[in-house]
């Protein structure tokens, strides 16, 4: 009886030791945490193969995007002002050229994967504003989606 | 059965080999589970290779079909439907699993696997559906039917309307979804080994962890045994000794101890410097070569004693632990002391040192074996001191040991070396005299009598004293019991004949020895009987001539011996107890006596009956209640009465002594008379007479008997009377043989006398005849 416990001491020891090990791995994972700002009013935006869904139109003001990938290809999303009816396109005639928008507030948020998601604060003048996905074919394949800050 | 048992394999049996068990066990699992891992992630990551490299495949051939497309529309020579078909079959593929075909010959065949995880088969589903939607836009604008009506299956809202933009939107859409799937796989193969180096750290730590616990759990149980055996060792009173080549290696704390030394002085050689000379070369013996099993040695210890030891030798030259000979030593000094002892106590007398009879009776045996062959002569004499037993009662037991120490001091220094001197109990001692004949015997006998010549100074006291010794000369056929047998007789002889003299065995010897066991029945019947009667000496008053009193002397008249003296058995009756009834029959009579004496008006004024008392009948007690039942009951004045008690009485030391004087005092008191007989022969000192009552000292007669030559005896008597007249006593001289004896004590100063000068033992009737008569009858009677 006596012998026994102290095997099961032993053992106990031996376990106890993994399960701590297993703690400290796993907690320098979980003590990544997102950062983001907390303010603004949220707006929903949800990207998946191929088409954007996001509100008409917003209030002008500090608001915040709520962006999320439901796949299940990886997508980015671009804000920017529209002029026009079309963004500019690449030689390639399949991507935005990027280079020629306009430089005003731009939100980029690039290499979402299926599932993934964030929040960005922006605070968007008046004005009539494209939300994209710039990856080859993507544009044109669908994934644009016109909002309207008033 | 125990062989077996000795041989069993038990890997667990002790906590230490538990604990390596589980280590061990650890270890076992710990890398059977790591190994395991690492050989599936490799296997894994193969096939993620091979599934990366076929998906990112699709993407050239879907640019490669888009131009294979435009050429073929041009007229010019391509293959669109093979390069069609060769997407279909990689998108399947890389879904389901299976042979992905090999693409210009560039790369092999592969096989792959199903593809695993959701995301990856979303979007190799989504790949799939676009290399449908590629394919079916390229035939359609091979076929020249319209592009834009080409149904899209996978979500994709194409606005465009040239067809080959939408061919090209299409070729990048499913490029860039086929190389996301890729990617995707690729992560997850990162992840999946990511997450196998992550177990195995856990693993590698845990087990170390683990590893480092039940090191340190085997630690603390080999240092619990070490610790445990180390005390047993320390606190051992064995001593433990270990000797390598070089010499002692170890030695435990006992036995520094033990030899009030540090145990670093012993190492090397130094032991040995410890060890009895005569012991060294056995001890070598023993711890070079591990025998023999058990070795006796002695040692030397810092204060110069000797310790005896006994030691285990335990050859473990063989042992990879210890190398040597161990040595288990236990001190034995004590043992061998003690059995040394014992041999000593076994054949010796305890209280002299000389040989015991168990001794005595081995040489004796010896001798006699070898006299048999050799034909020498052997002599024994056996020595009894005469009269120890008084100095045992009156002086003491401590007295009586002290007194056997000196005379057998005085008995070794006259006997030859080669001699063998013994006691055999109480005062009687023995003298093995080998290849000595009868006069040789003879002058040993003389020159024991000789040593005892000196008087012995004990207690403030100076004794004389005597011995009577036997001799026997061995015979043939004779054993030792037939020697000391005779020898006791022949001893026995000579304390008859007068002690203080020696005998030698004659064989008419055991006849008289067996009279004198017929006479104390003789004596007890001779008392039933009768057959004793008083006789009254005398004491007459040296100035006046007048008979002032008379001794009561016992005599018996044997049938077979005719009329016996007293000094013929009195001291039989002594040694039997007879002479309480003895004592009692003389009080009686001697009462009876003066009442018939008084009733017939004989007795002169101040006339005293003297009646002696054996010194045992003082000593055994009750002698006052004895004496004055036996006056009230012949109506006898106390007066009349007078006891005679020897020294013994006088100096008897202890309660009995007490008892024995507070007796006689009342007896005195009474009106007793009290007299010390043989007043001289004993022990008896000045201070000893004025503590005691008493009124008369009778001088013994061995001094009066030289009074008028011998100057000693002369001023012993001297001395003697003015003691007793300085005490206000009278004193008595006994023995009165002569008138020159007579005339030589009244010169002295003695008072009374009695003796044969004056008159011998007479009945009573004859004693009152005397007393009614004048002092001319006296003068009759004397001559």
């Amino acid at each position: 009886m006596r012998r026994l416990s102290r095997r099961l001491r032993y053992l106990s020891c031996a376990l106890l030791a993994a399960a701590l090990t297993g703690l400290v791995t796993v907690g320098v994972g979980w003590s990544r945490t997102e950062a983001g700002t907390r303010t603004g009013k949220v707006i929903s935006v949800t990207e998946r193969d191929f088409r954007i869904k996001a509100p008409a139109s917003i209030p002008t003001g500090r608001v915040r995007l709520r962006i999320r990938n439901l796949g299940p290809d990886t997508h980015e999303l671009i804000v920017a002002r529209l002029r026009g009816r079309q963004l500019p396109l690449r030689a390639d005639g399949l991507t935005v050229d990027e280079e020629a928008l306009e430089p005003l507030h731009p939100v980029v948020v690039e290499g979402m994967e299926r599932g993934k998601g964030t929040e960005v604060s922006v605070d968007l003048p008046p004005g009539r504003y494209e939300l994209f996905c710039n990856m080859a074919g993507h544009y044109l394949s669908g994934m644009h989606r016109t909002l309207v800050v008033r | 059965m125990r062989l077996q048992r000795s041989v069993t394999f038990r890997p667990l049996e002790t906590r230490g080999r538990r604990v390596i068990g589980a280590i061990l066990v650890t270890f076992a699992l710990v890398s059977a589970l790591s190994i395991t891992l690492s050989l599936r992630a490799i296997g894994r990551s193969r096939h993620q290779a091979a599934v990366v490299q076929v998906a990112a495949r699709q993407r050239t051939l879907a640019e490669r079909y888009v131009n294979e497309v435009l050429l073929a529309h041009g007229g010019r020579r391509a293959d669109p439907a093979t390069t069609a078909r060769l997407l279909a079959q990689s998108a399947d593929v890389l879904l389901d699993g299976g042979e992905a075909p090999a693409v210009n010959g560039d790369d092999d065949e592969t096989t792959l696997p199903p593809t695993s995880g959701e995301t990856a088969r979303l979007q190799l589903q989504q790949a799939r559906r676009l290399v449908h939607d590629l394919t079916a836009a390229g035939s359609a604008y091979l076929g020249h039917r319209p592009v834009a009506s080409v149904p899209l299956t996978a979500h994709e809202r194409i606005t465009a309307t040239d067809p080959v933009q939408r061919l090209r939107i299409l070729a990048a859409v499913t490029s860039n979804v086929s190389l996301d799937a890729a990617r995707t796989i690729a992560t997850r193969a990162d992840r999946n080994v990511g997450r196998v180096v992550t177990i195995q750290i856990v693993l590698g730590v845990a087990g170390l962890f683990a590893s480092l616990l039940l090191s340190l759990g085997l630690i603390a149980v080999t240092r619990r045994q070490t610790a445990h055996f180390r005390s047993l060792i320390t606190s051992s009173t064995d001593l433990v000794l270990v000797f390598g080549r070089e010499g002692c290696r170890y030695v435990s704390e006992s036995v520094g101890k033990m030899l009030g030394c540090p145990p670093s002085e012993m190492l090397g050689s130094g032991f040995e410097r410890f060890v009895a000379a005569d012991d060294l070369a056995g001890l070598r013996a023993a711890t070079e070569q591990g025998t023999p099993s058990r070795v006796l040695f002695r040692l030397r210890n810092r204060f110069d004693e000797w310790r005896n030891l006994e030691a285990n030798v335990t050859d473990l030259r063989g042992d990879r632990q210890v190398h040597g000979v161990v040595l288990n030593a236990r001190d034995v000094t004590e043992r061998v002391r003690l059995e040394e002892e014992l041999t000593r106590q076994a054949f010796h007398d305890g209280l002299t040192g000389l040989a015991n009879r168990a001794l005595f009776r081995d040489r004796l045996d010896h001798a006699l074996a070898q006299s048999a062959r050799s034909r020498d002569s052997l002599a024994v004499l056996l020595v009894d001191l005469d009269g120890f037993k008084q100095v045992n009662d009156s002086l003491g037991h401590d007295a009586g040991d002290q007194l056997l120490r000196d005379v057998a001091g005085r008995f070794a220094a006259v006997t030859r070396p080669g001699d063998t001197l013994a006691r055999l109990g109480g005062d009687e001692f023995a003298v093995l005299l080998e290849g000595a004949n009868e006069p040789m015997a003879k002058n040993i006998a003389r020159r024991l009598l000789t040593s005892l010549s000196a008087p012995v100074e004990i207690a403030d006291r100076s004794l004389r004293l005597s011995a009577s010794i036997g001799i026997v000369t061995g015979r043939v056929g004779a054993d030792s019991d037939d020697l000391i047998r005779d020898a006791d007789l022949a001893m026995y002889a000579a304390k008859e004949a007068g002690r203080g003299r020696f005998e030698v065995f004659r064989h008419e010897m055991a006849r008289e020895l067996g009279e004198l066991l017929g006479l104390e029945h003789e004596l007890r019947q001779g008392l039933e009987l009768g057959q004793f009667a008083l006789y009254y000496q005398p004491l007459v008053d040296l100035e006046s001539n007048a008979i002032v009193g008379a001794e009561a002397l016992v005599r018996w008249h044997s049938p077979t011996r005719g009329l016996v003296l007293a000094e013929r058995f009195i001291s039989v009756t002594e040694t039997t107890g007879l002479i309480m009834e003895l004592g009692a029959f003389v009080l009686r009579e001697a009462c009876r006596q003066i009442t018939a004496w008084q009733a017939a008006g004989t007795l002169p004024e101040g006339f005293v009956t003297w009646v002696n008392v054996s010194g045992r009948q003082v000593s055994a007690g009750g002698l006052d209640n004895l004496v004055e039942r036996e006056l009230s009951r012949a109506r006898v004045d106390p007066a009349l009465l007078g006891l005679e008690v020897t020294e013994t009485a006088v100096v008897m030391e202890g309660a009995a002594g007490d008892r024995a004087r507070r007796e006689l005092r009342s007896l005195y008191e009474l009106g007793v008379h009290i007299a010390v007989d043989d007043f001289g022969t004993g022990f008896s000192s000045l201070g000893h007479l004025r503590q005691f009552p008493v009124d008369v000292l009778k001088i013994d007669r061995s001094f009066v008997q030289g009074v008028e030559h011998d100057p000693k005896d002369a001023a012993i008597t001297a001395n003697l009377t003015s003691l007793a007249h300085a005490l206000g006593l009278v004193a008595l001289a006994e023995g009165i043989e002569s008138q020159s004896q007579r005339a030589a004590v009244q010169e002295l100063g003695c008072d009374h006398a009695q003796g044969y000068l004056f008159a011998h033992a007479m009945t009573g009737v004859e004693l009152a005849r005397l007393l009614a008569g004048d002092d001319a009858g006296l003068e009759a009677a004397s001559a």
